[in-house]
């Protein structure tokens, strides 16, 4: 099958870009990962690698010509006889525009990532207006090739900083191309069995914070965070939906590149992902730990989930983080300030990584889920935990759920709200732990 | 022009509330009660009462930094600039204005004024609105020796005079340009003098003696009415006070100012005069001073009592509405 | 400055007023042609009777006539011929420093400055030299009212041919004060009455604060507060309380208004991309106004968050203390900006 090279859209102010340089020759081989072509925007020159291994086809763009971004440059084909058809690329050239990612990764025939295979009549959600992105940022940003509205604003009134932009290049460095095309921001920590862990909705993979140290003060494990699609420096692509079943593809493709089953652990939405995986490809879960999980979202879910949205898109994590806190949190927390606080900061700094069209894409993913797997709990196969969480007035049925998996543990936290890996961590470690040793 | 005893009765309860409030002013200033720039006009009551006897309300008067004796004497309510003074929302700015600032259009009291010289030309417009209008209104201009320095004096009595205004431009030369003695910066003798240069008539006054400042002043301001043109009254006074309520006077000898302040005080002379002449009883003066005083204290007390403005206030009145 | 001078001396704290004060006198005694004149400058002093001079609305010029009896000239109460006057002999060889007494009386003045001073040397080829400063005091928080409070640099730095400078501290005041009057171009020298009483550490003896230069008073990261005259120690004690949660705010003093030292300006906001600035002045067409320009102009790609202007508010100086404070810029109001912005 063959591999377009295309013209990238480096940002939101890209719109077209030069040929540099072909460093390889047509007929000459190419191997995936290795420059396949050099390219220039707005002064800044960009390596785009080769998404697969083959032979350098075509060149369709040679060196010192300029074009707008989406074009054909050349192609990569399993050998060099293979027939590849240009005219039919470019009569799909606006959709590969719209799908190609927007960031130095090289671009892709594919359309992303797979699509998801739940429920997708859904309506597309309202698309908000873009986040405002201040002049440093947008300079930044230009220079580093990183599109300004892929990032989380932390500042007053949603704004991007340059502070954010820094911080989501230091995060495009844990890319990992869990599928072809697709790259997602993953932190690894420790060495041992792989456990893998799927954050909530509208969080990165620092709300597992305490989970996290813990599992490597135990040693014994390899703690792999997993930012899903457009969370973090994860590749965004351009779908008005994020499945739930496209996000498990996702993690079961990166858990087939960590050798034998994992272990998975997921919150809330990460849990529906962690659930998900483990009915559609058992064979790559060692144990599954769903924590305050859910199969239908309540109206009050997705209430919260909307308005999480509609904030997002006008305020900064700081305002953000207050106006959920009361959602996540139970009582005992809300009515202790010292505690509070420390809380809002940690959420802040979680909410940090997720982009307002990132949270409208997964909201409309798990809109579309719910309800789709009620009917399969009793068809988890693998060793679980459920952890449920007395005082959660988001995913309220996890006690349930639990019950529904057949010989699934559970445990449930008296007290303790939605955010339960946070506000109950040592439990949650402490139960954790003993199922993970356990299987 | 001899003033009747009601007349008399009336210029002294304006001499007295001018000089009380004053006093007062200067306790409350000491005692960290009123803050701003305060000028007392201490030793120039006569002045103010005896041109302003002739005033009615369709007459105006521009005041200077010095200004609360020719508001008092234009019928300005001592309760409202006491309220002034205490930045209240009583006062009569509303608390906005101050003590440089008080004014009172509905009194035809154009204002007193921040900057030397002012008000000398603001008197001249009212008097040409007043020759236009054909109110029968005159302008009256209140300045001191250290404004007929300014350019606005000049170009003002030109004017007047060129056009024979009904204006009355009254010159209290208390002797001090703020902290300079006149003769230091002026060399004529008399301010009145410079009257001349614009043919216009001039006169000049004891401005501590409230008797001859009435009569010159009526006579000016009769004048004018008539249509016969301006007049620059100069009255000879002296300032009692410092510069400015708080001045340390290090730059004025004190046997100078004992000489006027002890020998010249325009209250004094007048009870002196009006008593041995039989036009007002001694008891009918000390009466009025317990009425003046009870007034001022009732001032105080009210202004004391009275809110501030709400801070939301500070963006009104910078322009028109509608 | 006088950084080298105060590592090996013992410190000397004075008040700005009598920092100006030691500039007049080392600027009168090195050099002859230097006059002061102004509405009580020897204030009526050294009378037969033995009373001593006022020393001008301030007493920041007591005691120089004794020393410099024809150097100090009393003036009436005639701004416009003061400053026409003075016009004429610094273009006739003098050096004359005059002092308007309040800024607000510039309504009165104005001419000389907008139309003379300011104009010559283009005017007249290049050939005329101007060596005329203009000492004036501005600002509000005295409950000094309309006529007396205001903060009109802008105007007088809108003016080409004129500068404007305006210390925030007793040690650039002399300095600034020697270079001004040392200056051949017309300079308005602003004495914030918030500064005026305030002491800090003074050199002795001659120096100079170059015109056209800012200074950084405090050095920090996070931020960039940029004041001018009072304004300056209102950014200080903001940046004291930012401290305290973890902010880092650096301190940018102008000093001069006009010329505007830009490239302090571009590079405060390079390092921290965020920056109030803080004006005593009305907010139209003004000081504040003008950096927030410059930023946007030229330092737009360096913007981490809006440029925000703290200023007095857009009307007379209100009397009553309640409306003053409303009016003026605050050390609160710094801090509600910089909060906005982080």
């Amino acid at each position: 099958m063959a591999t377009v090279v295309a013209m990238p859209k480096l940002g939101m102010t890209m719109r077209e870009g030069s040929v540099v340089e072909w460093p390889l020759a047509v007929g000459d081989a190419v191997e995936k990962g290795h420059t396949v072509v050099l390219i220039e925007s707005e002064k800044t020159q960009v390596e785009l690698e080769a998404t697969d291994s083959g032979v350098l086809r075509h060149i369709y763009v040679e060196a010192g010509e300029t074009v707008p971004c989406g074009s054909l440059l050349g192609a990569i084909t399993a050998s060099i006889d293979e027939p590849f058809d240009a005219q039919a690329f470019r009569r799909d050239n606006e959709r590969i525009i719209d799908d190609t990612p927007a960031t130095p990764a090289a671009p892709s025939a594919r359309s992303g990532a797979p699509r998801g295979t739940g429920a997708s009549s859904h309506a597309a959600p309202p698309r908000g207006e873009a986040a405002p992105v201040t002049p440093a940022a947008r300079a930044l940003a230009r220079s580093l090739g990183i599109d300004a509205a892929r990032v989380a604003g932390t500042g007053p009134g949603g704004r991007v900083t340059k502070e954010d932009i820094e911080a989501f290049a230091s995060r495009r460095e844990r890319l990992v191309e869990v599928s072809p095309g697709l790259s997602l921001e993953v932190l690894r920590q420790g060495a041992g069995a792989p456990v893998v862990l799927l954050p909530g909705f509208g969080v990165g993979v620092a709300s597992f914070a305490p989970q996290i140290q813990a599992l490597t003060a135990a040693g014994g494990f390899e703690v792999i965070g997993l930012h899903p699609r457009g969370i973090g420096a994860s590749d965004a692509p351009d779908q008005q939906i994020y499945e739930v079943a496209a996000g498990a593809e996702d993690a079961a493709a990166l858990a087939a590149t960590l050798g034998g089953p994992v272990h998975l652990v997921g919150a809330s939405l990460g849990s529906a992902v962690a659930l998900e995986l483990a009915l559609r490809f058992p064979a790559r879960v060692r144990s599954l730990t769903l924590i305050t999980p859910f199969v239908d979202a309540t109206p009050r879910l997705r209430a919260v989930a909307d308005g999480w949205r509609a904030i997002a898109r006008h305020a900064g994590t700081d305002t953000l983080s207050r106006a959920l806190l009361p959602w996540l949190f139970s009582q005992r927390v809300l009515g202790d300030d010292k505690l509070r606080e420390r809380m809002q900061r940690g959420l802040s700094a979680a909410l940090s990584v997720a982009p307002a069209d990132a949270l409208d894409r997964w909201a409309a993913g798990i809109a579309a889920w719910s309800g789709s797997r009620s009917a399969n709990l009793t068809d988890v196969s693998v060793p679980t935990l459920v952890i449920a969480a007395g005082a959660d007035l988001l995913t309220p049925r996890g006690e349930a759920l639990g019950s529904a998996i057949a010989g699934a543990s559970l445990c449930v936290l008296d007290s303790v709200g939605h955010a339960a890996a946070t506000e109950a961590a040592e439990a949650v470690c402490e139960a954790l732990l003993a199922h993970l040793r356990a299987h | 022009m001899q003033p009747t005893p009601e007349i008399l009765q009336v210029a002294y309860r304006t001499m007295r509330t001018i000089r009380s409030f004053e006093e007062k002013l200067i306790e409350l200033v000491n005692q960290g009660k009123l803050g701003g720039f305060l000028h007392a006009c201490i030793g120039q009551e006569a002045i103010a009462a005896a041109v302003c006897a002739h005033l009615k309300d369709n007459d105006h008067v521009a005041s200077t930094h010095r200004g609360h004796g020719h508001c008092i004497a234009k019928g300005v309510d001592v309760r409202g600039m006491m309220a002034e003074l205490f930045g209240r929302s009583t006062g009569t700015c509303r608390g906005r204005g101050g003590s440089m600032h008080i004014a009172d259009l509905e009194k035809g009291m154009l204002g007193a004024n921040g900057i030397v010289g002012a008000g000398i030309p603001l008197a001249t417009g009212a008097a040409l609105s007043a020759k236009l209008r054909k109110t029968g209104g005159v302008g009256v201009a209140m300045f001191g020796d250290g404004a007929s320095n300014q350019g606005a004096f000049h170009e003002s009595l030109n004017m007047a005079a060129n056009w024979k205004l009904p204006a009355l431009y009254v010159c209290e030369n208390n002797g001090w340009g703020e902290f300079t003695p006149t003769e230091f910066v002026v060399p004529v003798k008399d301010i009145a003098e410079r009257a001349r240069s614009y043919a216009m008539n001039a006169m000049i006054a004891d401005g501590m003696d409230f008797f001859d400042v009435y009569a010159k002043a009526g006579e000016a301001i009769a004048r004018a009415r008539r249509g016969e043109g301006p007049t620059l009254l100069e009255c000879k006074t002296y300032r009692f006070m410092g510069h400015y309520v708080g001045d340390p006077l290090v730059y004025r000898a004190k046997a100078d100012a004992d000489e006027w302040i002890n020998n010249r005080d325009p209250l004094k002379l007048f009870e002196t005069r009006v008593t041995s002449e039989g036009l007002l009883a001694a008891d009918n003066l000390r009466s009025i001073d317990e009425e003046v005083t009870e007034r001022i204290t009732e001032a105080v007390k009210s202004a004391q009592a009275a809110p501030f403005p709400d801070a939301g206030e500070l963006m009104q009145d910078v322009y028109a509405v509608g | 400055m006088a950084d080298q001078a105060s590592q090996t001396r013992e410190p000397r704290e004075i008040p700005t007023a009598f920092a100006i004060a030691e500039a007049l006198r080392i600027a009168m005694a090195s050099d002859p042609t230097v006059i002061l004149m102004g509405e009580d400058v020897a204030g009526g002093g050294r009378r037969p009777e033995g009373t001593d001079e006022m020393g001008g609305i301030m007493s920041v010029t007591r005691g120089l006539v004794g020393d410099f009896p024809s150097q100090v000239l009393d003036t009436p109460i005639s701004e416009m011929g003061i400053l026409g006057t003075a016009v004429g002999a610094a273009v006739t060889g003098m050096r004359p420093v005059v002092e308007l007494m309040f800024m607000d009386f510039i309504g009165t003045c104005l001419d000389p400055l907008l139309n003379q001073a300011s104009k010559f040397r283009y005017m007249f080829g290049g050939k005329a030299r101007i060596p005329l400063t203009v000492r004036t005091v501005t600002g509000a928080g005295m409950q000094a009212a309309a006529q007396h409070s205001q903060s009109l640099y802008w105007m007088t730095a809108g003016i080409p041919g004129l500068k404007t400078v305006i210390p925030s501290n007793a040690a650039d005041a002399k300095g600034l004060l020697l270079a001004a009057i040392r200056c051949d171009d017309p300079v308005v020298f602003c004495e914030p009455k918030g500064i005026l009483f305030l002491s800090t550490d003074v050199p002795e003896g001659d120096y100079e604060v170059p015109i056209g230069k800012a200074n950084i008073v405090r050095a920090g990261s996070d931020v960039s507060l940029v004041g001018m005259g009072a304004t300056v120690g209102m950014a200080l004690a903001a940046a004291a309380e930012l401290e305290r949660d973890g902010i880092s705010a650096e301190v940018l003093d102008l000093r001069s208004l006009a010329p505007l030292d830009e490239e302090a300006i571009l590079t405060t906001l390079a390092k921290t991309g965020r920056l109030v600035v803080v004006d005593e002045a009305t907010p139209r067409c003004g000081i504040a106004s003008d950096v927030a320009a410059l930023c946007v102009d030229k330092g737009f790609d360096l913007l981490n968050g809006p440029v925000r202007r703290v200023t007095a508010a857009m009307c007379p100086v209100p009397f009553t203390r309640v409306l003053e404070e409303a009016y003026m810029p605050s050390t609160a109001r710094i801090l509600e900006a910089v909060r906005g912005l982080l």
